[in-house]
C-alpha cells in the first residue's frame, strides 16, 4: 500500500510532501489499519480550516481525502505523523 | 444520554446557520449544536463569525486586558489546563509568560493606537494555549483562541518567540470581527497581509522603531541556527526570508507580475499575501515616523470600517485604502503616496475610473456602520 501525505499552509506556508510504502515494514498492519479508517471517514471535498492551521490531502493507493487542524482525528493525526516522518 | 443532533448532516452548513439565527429558540439551538459539532467542527468559525461576533452584554470594554494562558501539555485537547490569568505573577515557564506578555503587548497597541477594545472592541477575553502537541511546528487561531506550538527545535524553535507572530494570531481575530476576509484566494492571502502588517505593527510599537528602524521581518527569530534564513517572511523584500536545503526558497512574490496561482495553502493565502504586505512597507517608510501612525490607521480605518466585502480582490482593497488616506487625511501626502506604494506592486488604484467603493470620510467616531 501506498500512502502519501501533502501538508500545506500553516503560519509558514511551507509545503511538506512525504510517501511511503508499506511493503516489507514491519508497522505495516497498522499503517493498513489506520489508512483505511481515514478513508473511512472520507468528509468529502477538503474542509474550511482555519486561519493559519495545517491542510492535509492523504492519498491511499490513488483514493485521495483532505483534512485540516485543529480537527484530525487520531488516526488522521497518528497517519500524517508517521508518513511525514517516515516517507521520503 | 448523549443528545442525537436534530440535523444531520446533509443539511447544508450555510441553512444551519440560518436556522441557528432564527428567533424560535427550539429550532435555533439544535441547530446551532449541530453546526458546532458538525464535520468535525469545521464550521465553528464560521458560527462564532455570524453568532459570536455579538458584543457581551452588560459588558463595559475596560481599558484592560483579560488573558488566559492554557498549557495543553504536549496533547491536542483545547484549551488544555489554564495556568496563568490576568494579573497572576510569571510563572517559571517562560512560554506561558511570552504568550502572556505578548498578548499584552497586542492588546496595548490596538486599544493606544486605534482605540480598540481587545479583538471584538467590547473587551473580548484573550485566551492563549502554548505546548500544543509535540514537537509541532505551527500557530494558528481557531475562530476562538490563538494556539502555539514549541516547534521541533530542528527547523522551528518555540512559535511564541517572535512578538509579531503572537499578534499575527490575535489579529486574525481582529479581522474576523471586522472585515471577516474570507481566507481562500486574494481575499485569504488579504487576510494573511493584514495578520503580518499589525503583527510587525505590534513588534514596531513595542520596540520603539520608526519605520526606518523597522526589520519588516515575521518570525525573526522563530528558525532553528541550522536553517538558512533570517525569518519566514520579509515585508521589505518578499521572497528573501530564507532559502534553505530543507524549507526551499521563500516562495513569496512582492509585485502582482508574479502572482502565484495554486490551490494548495488555500489558494497561496501565505505566499501572495507578498504582494499587499510590501504595498504596507512602501506607504510606511514613504511616510516615515511610526508605522502604525498613519499608514496604520489607513489600513484599520479599511479593516474595521465595514465597507470591504468579505471576499475583497487586492484591487478592491487598494481602492478602499486610498479612499480611507483621502478620508482621514484629505487628498495630500497620504492620499499620493498610497496610490504609488500599491502602483510600485502592479496594482492600480484607477483615480476617476470605474465605480469604485468610497469610504464616506471618517473623522473620529464617524465611520460607516459594522457589517451584519
Amino acid at each position: 500500500m501506498r500512502i502519501q501525505v501533502i501538508r500545506s499552509g500553516g503560519f509558514a506556508g511551507i509545503e511538506r510532501r512525504a510517501v511511503l510504502d508499506t511493503a516489507g515494514r514491519p508497522d505495516a498492519f497498522r499503517l493498513h489499519t489506520l489508512a483505511r479508517d481515514v478513508l473511512a471517514g472520507d468528509q468529502g471535498g477538503p474542509p474550511q480550516g482555519v486561519p493559519d492551521g495545517f491542510r492535509y490531502e492523504i492519498a491511499v493507493d490513488g483514493r485521495t481525502v483532505h483534512c485540516a487542524d485543529p480537527w484530525l482525528t487520531e488516526e488522521q493525526r497518528e497517519l500524517v505523523q508517521l508518513v511525514l516522518k517516515e516517507g521520503a | 444520554m448523549e443528545q442525537t443532533p436534530v440535523f444531520c448532516t446533509i443539511v447544508p452548513p450555510h441553512v444551519l446557520d440560518k436556522v441557528a439565527r432564527n428567533e424560535d429558540r427550539a429550532l435555533a439551538e439544535p441547530a446551532r449544536r449541530t453546526l458546532e459539532r458538525d464535520a468535525a467542527e469545521r464550521t465553528r468559525r464560521r458560527l462564532t463569525t455570524v453568532i459570536g461576533a455579538l458584543p457581551v452584554p452588560g459588558a463595559e470594554p475596560s481599558d484592560r486586558p483579560r488573558r488566559t494562558i492554557s498549557d495543553a501539555e504536549h496533547r491536542t485537547d483545547l484549551p488544555g489546563r489554564a495556568v496563568r490569568g490576568e494579573g497572576d505573577p510569571a510563572l517559571a515557564d517562560a512560554t506561558v509568560n511570552r504568550a502572556y506578555d505578548g498578548l499584552g503587548a497586542t492588546f496595548e497597541l490596538y486599544l493606544t493606537a486605534y482605540g480598540r477594545h481587545s479583538i471584538d472592541d467590547s473587551g473580548l477575553p484573550l485566551d492563549a494555549t502554548v505546548h500544543y502537541d509535540r514537537d509541532y511546528n505551527n500557530a494558528f487561531w481557531n475562530g476562538e483562541q490563538m494556539v502555539f506550538g514549541d516547534g521541533d527545535g530542528e527547523i522551528f524553535l518555540d512559535f511564541t518567540l517572535p512578538l509579531d507572530v503572537i499578534g499575527h494570531e490575535l489579529t486574525h481575530g481582529v479581522t474576523q470581527y471586522t472585515a471577516n476576509l474570507d481566507y481562500f484566494g486574494q481575499s485569504g492571502a488579504l487576510n494573511e497581509s493584514m495578520s503580518d502588517v499589525f503583527g510587525s505593527l505590534i513588534k514596531q510599537y513595542a520596540l520603539g522603531q520608526t519605520a526606518d528602524e523597522a526589520d519588516w521581518l515575521i518570525g525573526a527569530g522563530l528558525l532553528a541556527p541550522r536553517v538558512t534564513g533570517v525569518a519566514l517572511r520579509s515585508m521589505k523584500a518578499p521572497g528573501t526570508a530564507y532559502d534553505d536545503d530543507v524549507l526551499g526558497k521563500d516562495p513569496q512574490p512582492g509585485h502582482m507580475d508574479a502572482y502565484v496561482r495554486t490551490s494548495r495553502d488555500n489558494g497561496g493565502v501565505h505566499i501572495n499575501s507578498g504582494i499587499p504586505n510590501r504595498a504596507f512597507h512602501l506607504l510606511a517608510t514613504a511616510l516615515g515616523g511610526n508605522a502604525w501612525e498613519r499608514a496604520g490607521l489607513v489600513w484599520y480605518d479599511v479593516l474595521t470600517g465595514g465597507a470591504l466585502p468579505p471576499r475583497a480582490t487586492f484591487a478592491e482593497f487598494a481602492q478602499a485604502t486610498v479612499a480611507a488616506a483621502a478620508g482621514r487625511f484629505g487628498e495630500g501626502e497620504e492620499h499620493a503616496a498610497v496610490v504609488k506604494a500599491w502602483s510600485e506592486v502592479g496594482i492600480a488604484t484607477a483615480l476617476g475610473g470605474t465605480d469604485v467603493p468610497r469610504q464616506s470620510p471618517a473623522p473620529e467616531g464617524a465611520r460607516p456602520p459594522a457589517q451584519g
